[in-house]
């Protein structure tokens, strides 16, 4: 027995059934090693002692292509950042901020617990580490010591400030977007801070993902102090590596190196961020070089900049950003499962992120399991177009000729073409899709049951933006009881794993259920998930060290220009 | 002349007055909740009911409408839903950016196309009328906003020699801030020429044509006083009734251009107004375009009565 071995038997065994489990499934090839480290970390083993342990115990490489591509510093540190943003469409305090543009701001001054930056491990920020109790009801985080809020006075951040900004989040009555991650997991209050470094979640339910569901995935999930009182745009709180210089609304901001930071100090000397109401305009401003980077951009749009592979650097991001083509699964035509898998063997899947996306783009299996996710199995068979058998699916279900539906659509992105795409496929099985595209705030209407064209329609297409987990997609859209549950699903056993897949914290076991999940929904496809698209970061090729998320964070801490 | 402006000056009033009725009954009707608007979709119901309360939604229409546009008068044009912050800053901000960039337009279209338009006049049938004429159908065909691309891409990426946006930084000085807004202007400039000068080099003909040029140049009069003091006089009128109304257009009505150029005026205040429904800032820009139009065909009118005597008189003795 090697050295190795021994010391890696020793660490064993002082490690609890979850941890050691995980290692087994690692050591047995069914875990790859990107899934392990980010397990790893989610149970609450350190990053250095996951890495060890990856090392030491073998298993396969990481899939290549996916995580957050960036590029580490490599230019000159100081001067001037400057990224173009898109337009903040509403007010920026972090607890009820739910634009891109919003908390991608809000991220530039404040921090999170953990960040995900879409390698396989959380990056503790303000939670140094976090572990869970057997059943995955209790998480325990430890918070870092030495960091301070970037106001004059340079108050100290304790763990009494977490406690009150997750417990601020889980209460209804601050209308936070939290509340649609915390729903049924945290309630206000629910959250303790037993001494100035530990943080305590008491929650409704077990949840093995809680790790992710409190970090930068959750852009709400900004520290505030405990007597915050709403007067963010005032101040930009917060305890990062910047501090507010100025601020125009509609126009742009500034910001200045916090000296103050309890962590590594800013490359650049000051950021401007410029807003744009134009995706096309954002481009121009980026050819212009008047900016050095921007958010996102897409096909669509920057086309001239993703294949100007001389000027440009694209940082692509495989995210589980998507759009959900439900079909209502208590009204004609779509009461028959027959005719739900018809329509949705009639797409060209590949045909459709080709020409959407030019390729940018992972395949949607019509289930909230992105390839991204760790737990998702791959094992499942994907779906590929099949006409005959969409035909016969059609006679079986007595609707041989087809049948006239109208689709409401949102009018955002891609998703117009994308709804002509499904209604020229659907033709192929005589199905004749009437679509009315509607601008987001009549589309959503009130959006709760009876006042929503998005849950109210008989066939209903809507985008979703990207999660670290799938607990989201999993639950809200499509559980019996979920808020969102636009194809009125009512699937007993389908709850009933969903729950079991929530209460798991062991990875293997996840993909165990994650596969009957998905072969469910492939039985039943209420909803259509045919595409999970990349997300797009572009900068001038000069450019080096910044960071995107899925989710439209844009890191710059560590930007530098050559 | 003094009962002329007071009766257009009455006339604006009502004008307004109507104006104000319709720009607030057609933004109750759009479609939408302000308060889910404001809170977003996923907003609790209770919430959304609460914040409409506080925003006066629950009283009655004849009630919401006397509030707003007393306030309005009174300098108070209330509170942006989105932004939650005086609306009266947003507008007076987006209105400096509009006046600059629509100024800059005019100060480069006016003098071009009038000089155009009479030089395609004096030299009708020939070539260089042929080739002033088509240029400008041309040029106004094609919609600004490719023109726009255009410019950027051959004068702001390709040639690099001017910014690709129209938003200067604070702290340039006068004359950088002009770099800024001269590739908007050229474009608003493109495709006003061809209609500012087809007006002029009509009304330059006709009047070339008339009896009165006739006279002066049998007369004797030179070549320049006929053309200065007779022609143009009478020529310019029209024109300067359709250069009144584009002003007023470029107040409010560039928002293809705005958001191409990243640009913050009138044009885009209003239409995100609208999309989110942020009723405040959408009734006030409105009224406030409004009123700026309606100034400038005032304008207008003043100074063609100034150049036309006859209606001076004509509306002296009505």
């Amino acid at each position: 027995m090697s050295e190795r071995q021994r010391e890696v038997d020793a660490f064993r065994r002082q490690q609890g059934e979850r941890e050691n489990h995980l290692i087994d499934e690692y050591v047995a090839g069914r875990v790859t090693r990107r899934d392990f480290i980010r397990r790893g970390t989610m149970i609450g083993m350190s990053i250095p002692v996951v890495g060890w342990l990856a090392a030491a115990c073998g298993g396969s490489d990481e899939p290549s292509g996916t995580g957050a591509a960036t590029t580490a510093p490599e230019g000159q540190a100081g001067g001037t950042f400057k990224f173009g943003l898109t337009t903040p469409s509403s007010g920026l305090d972090p607890i009820t901020v739910a634009d891109a543009g919003g908390l991608c701001l809000n991220g530039q001054t404040g921090e999170y617990l953990s960040y995900s930056l879409g390698d396989p491990e959380l990056q503790p920020r303000i939670a140094e580490s976090w572990e869970a109790n057997d059943d995955a009801t209790v998480w325990t985080f430890k918070i870092r010591q030495g960091v301070t809020f970037n106001d004059e006075a340079s108050t100290p951040m304790t763990a009494a400030d977490v406690a009150a900004t997750f417990n601020r989040l889980a209460d209804p009555k601050n209308k936070s977007n939290a509340l649609s991650v915390f729903q049924g997991v945290l309630s206000g209050g629910g959250v303790s801070a037993p001494d100035d470094t530990t943080v305590v979640f008491e929650l409704d339910a077990p949840n093995g993902s809680w790790p992710f569901l409190v970090s930068s995935d959750n852009y709400n999930a900004i520290i505030l102090p405990e007597n915050y009182e709403g007067d963010w745009e005032k101040t930009w709180i917060g305890t990062g590596p910047w501090k507010l210089d100025s601020y125009t609304p509609k126009v742009g901001a500034s910001l200045v190196r916090n000296e103050n930071y309890w962590g590594e100090k800013a490359l650049p000397d000051r950021v401007e961020i410029t807003f744009y109401d134009d995706a096309a305009a954002a481009v121009l401003l980026l050819q212009g070089k008047q900016v050095d980077a921007l958010d996102a951009t897409n096909i669509a749009n920057g086309r001239a900049i993703i294949n100007d592979k001389d000027n440009f650097t694209i940082i692509r991001i495989n995210g589980s950003t998507h759009r959900q083509l439900s079909m209502r699964c208590d009204q004609e035509p779509f009461k028959d499962n027959r005719v739900r898998q018809a329509v949705a063997l009639t797409l060209d899947r590949q045909g459709i992120i080709d020409g959407l996306f030019e390729g940018y783009s992972d395949l949607g299996n019509d289930s909230p399991f992105a390839p991204v996710f760790a737990a998702t199995n791959k094992d499942v068979p994907q779906r590929e177009k099949d006409i005959e058998q969409a035909k016969q699916l059609m006679a079986d279900a007595g609707v041989p000729n087809g049948f006239s539906v109208q689709m409401n659509a949102i009018k955002t992105g891609e998703v117009p073409q994308y709804a002509q795409i499904v209604q020229n496929s659907a033709k192929e099985i005589g199905v004749d899709i009437k679509l009315l595209i509607q601008d987001p705030t009549t589309y959503y209407g009130d959006a709760v049951f009876g006042k929503s064209p998005w849950l109210d329609s008989v066939m209903s297409l809507v985008d979703y933006g990207h999660r670290g987990v799938p607990n989201v997609l999993l639950g809200a859209p499509l559980l019996s009881d979920g808020v969102w549950n636009a194809a009125h699903f009512k699937n007993s056993e389908y709850d009933g794993l969903v729950n079991d897949f929530y209460a798991e914290p062991d990875i293997g076991r996840q993909q165990e259920i994650a596969g009957n999940i998905q072969t469910l929904l492939l039985e039943e496809t209420p909803i259509i998930f045919a595409y999970f698209y990349n997300i797009l970061t572009p900068t001038l090729k000069n450019v080096s060290g910044v960071v995107p998320t899925a989710i439209n964070h844009l890191f710059v801490d560590r930007a530098t220009k050559a | 002349m003094l009962t002329f402006l007071a009766r257009r000056f009455a006339l604006a009033l009502v004008t307004l007055w109507l104006l104000s009725i319709i720009v607030f009954v057609g933004a109750q009707v759009l479609p939408g909740n302000p308060g889910r608007a404001i809170l977003g979709p996923f907003a609790d119901d209770g919430a959304v009911e609460q914040l409409n309360h506080e925003l006066g939604f629950d009283q009655p229409l004849l009630t919401r409408y006397w509030d707003w546009l007393s306030g309005f008068i009174h300098g108070d044009m209330g509170t942006s839903y989105v932004y939650n912050a005086p609306v009266s800053d947003f507008i007076g901000d987006a209105l400096v950016n509009s006046i600059q960039l629509a100024a800059f337009a005019l100060i480069i279209v006016i003098p071009v196309s009038i000089v155009g338009g009479v030089i395609a006049a004096l030299k009708v049938g020939r070539l260089i009328d042929r080739t002033i004429t088509v240029a400008g159908l041309s040029l106004a065909v094609v919609p600004e906003f490719v023109t726009a691309i255009v410019l950027i891409l051959v004068f702001g990426i390709w040639l690099e020699l001017l910014p690709v946006t129209a938003a200067a930084p604070a702290d340039v000085g006068f004359f950088e801030g002009l770099k800024y807004l001269l590739l908007p202007a050229l474009a608003l400039t493109a495709v006003l020429f061809g209609y500012i000068a087809r007006m002029a080099r009509a009304g330059t003909v006709t009047s070339l044509d008339s009896d009165y040029a006739r006279t002066a140049v049998l007369k004797g009069l030179p070549w320049r006083t006929v053309l200065g003091r007779h022609v143009l006089r009478n020529s310019l009128l029209p024109t300067i009734t359709v250069i009144a109304v584009q002003a007023g257009f470029m107040m409010g009505g560039l928002v293809v251009i705005e958001r191409i150029f990243n640009y913050q005026g009138m044009g885009l205040l209003i239409f995100n107004a609208a999309t989110r429904k942020d009723f405040p800032m959408l009734q006030s820009a409105i009224l406030t375009i409004g009123i700026i139009f309606i100034m400038m065909t005032l304008v207008a009118d003043i100074l063609t009565s100034l150049l036309n005597p006859r209606i001076r008189v004509s509306r002296a003795e009505s």
